[in-house]
């Protein structure tokens, strides 16, 4: 059985009120694609936090291909690809001195960074802006700039949280395709949503998470999504408050 | 590349690519030039408010007489336009909310930090030698004798002054990253100006790090240099300081 990508035993972050995220095991291996779904505040962007070292749990740990990430060697995350909240975007820059950016952080050297963030404009149909400054440009486009400095690099674990936030049907194909292509190279993928029947088209697995715990699964194949992701969260509610 | 190398080069290209920067040096040596010019011109006139201003400098001439008037305006402005870039620097990611992008990276966020660190000092470096051609420009423009070997020996004040001002201005860089917020850094900088001029005014500067260059820029005889010498703790402790705080930091707030 492969290691996988990512790992998560029993991890816990608590907020003061309560929030946060409360023993959470997961696991993702090469090659899938994992979807993660939620209620806004359910812990689905505290999780991802937490997987990419921007938390530290109170109690658990993250492990990236085995290794805990307290022990992760730096070069290691030349292998993470993320987008989290805002893209790793500069105003007075253009875009493709961004990815050029973006992609000698994630360890490449100069020439290796060109030849990325020409081929990552390419992917994500950014052309017609590669000259245009970053502040300029439109919230959607932002977001495909984002996306490819989180992509470009192939990573073998790519976090993507409400990647499609902004994104015109465009940009959806492109960004499915993209998603696909690293995951069939042996990515895992995680990948937040609110668009239940966008995540089916590509989710190998789709966890639903309610009140910062992993409280079961859709299935990907199922007529009727959102029915049952509102059964499973209105039943741990309820359970919730009955304890 | 190596990891601090890689750094460098990505905040360089930030830096370069900002209006802040730009701006903040065009103000700083319009500024320094207009004002050491016009009080100048204003003492040769025998304005007394200004020649009062001025204290025991009224009595310098030449070359001492122009560096010791750049020199009073560049250590309160100099401090300043040097805080507010280096809270910039450090505080921008929080503001552009690029700050998530830096993380998981193989390029650590102390190397990120001390990046910053190094291009700040960097542009400090090229301030100080713009600002003393641009006062050897306005010596000579104004009169004075090019060939004048003591011109030399004072101008060399500015570069010097310049640096250690830069070097002070260190902790707002730490406060903007402590606080996430570049004002935070701007009004660090402003309290620290006035804790300066407290200090000189009680006639305390010449140990205090943060007055001991401005007073030895003005008069280097009242300034032993062990206490200049004390002035380099600053962006070490500081600089260490904001390098700790990057590589512990977490997105809990």
């Amino acid at each position: 059985m492969p290691e996988p990508r990512v790992e998560l035993r029993g991890v816990r972050r608590e907020f003061r009120g309560g929030a946060g995220v409360h023993g959470v095991e997961m696991a993702i291996a090469p090659g899938e694609i994992h979807a993660l779904v939620g209620l806004n505040g359910a812990g689905k962007t505290t999780l991802m936090r937490l997987m990419l070292g921007m938390l530290r749990p109170d109690a658990g740990e993250v492990l990236v291909d085995g290794v805990a990430i307290a022990d992760l060697p730096a070069r290691a995350w030349s292998h993470v690809g993320h987008l989290v909240e805002q893209a790793l975007a500069y105003g007075e820059l253009d875009v493709r001195d961004n990815l050029r950016l973006a992609a000698r952080l994630h360890g490449a050297s100069r020439s290796d960074a060109m030849t990325m963030a020409d081929a990552a404009i390419d992917e994500l149909d950014l052309t017609r802006y590669a000259a245009v400054r970053t502040r300029r440009l439109s919230l959607g486009n932002r977001q495909r700039l984002g996306l490819a400095a989180a992509i470009q690099h192939h990573p073998t674990l790519l976090v993507l949280d409400e990647p499609t936030n902004a994104l015109d049907p465009a940009g959806v194909i492109l960004l499915r395709e993209a998603i696909l292509s690293r995951a069939a190279a042996g990515a895992g993928v995680l990948v937040s949503s609110h668009h239940l029947d966008e995540v089916a088209r590509i989710a190998d697995r789709i966890s639903v998470m309610n009140d910062g715990r992993l409280i079961g699964a859709l299935d990907s194949g199922s007529i009727d999504l959102e029915r049952a992701f509102f059964a499973l969260v209105h039943a741990d509610d309820v359970h919730r408050r009955a304890a | 590349m190596s990891e601090i190398g890689i750094a460098v080069a990505v905040e360089a290209r930030k830096a370069a690519a900002s209006r802040v920067l730009p701006w903040t040096t065009g103000i700083l040596g319009i500024g320094l030039a207009a004002l050491t010019g016009g009080l100048l011109a204003a003492a040769a006139a025998g304005d007394e408010r200004v020649l009062a201003r001025l204290g025991p400098l009224a009595e310098a001439h030449g070359w001492a007489l122009l560096v010791g008037t750049a020199a009073q305006i560049l250590a309160a402005g100099g401090f300043g336009a040097c805080g507010i870039l280096i809270a910039w620097l450090y505080g921008r990611e929080f503001a552009d909310g690029t700050v998530a992008g830096l993380f998981a990276l193989p390029v650590r966020r102390w190397s990120l930090a001390v990046g910053k660190l190094l291009v700040f000092l960097a542009w400090a470096m090229i301030v100080a030698v713009g600002l003393t051609v641009l006062l050897a420009v306005l010596g000579i423009a104004s009169g004075l004798p090019a060939s004048d070997p003591d011109g030399v020996s004072e101008l060399v004040r500015i570069p010097v002054l310049t640096l250690l001002t830069a070097f002070l201005a260190v902790p707002a860089g730490w406060v903007a990253s402590l606080a996430r917020s570049v004002l935070a850094g701007i009004a660090a900088t402003i309290v620290l100006l006035i804790v300066a001029q407290v200090c000189a005014v009680l006639g305390v500067g010449a140990w205090v790090p943060l007055v001991a260059p401005a007073l030895w820029a003005i008069a280097p005889e009242t300034v032993p240099w062990p206490a200049l010498l004390g002035v380099l703790a600053v962006p070490v402790a500081f600089g260490g300081a904001i390098a700790f705080t990057w590589a512990r930091m977490q997105l809990d707030r």
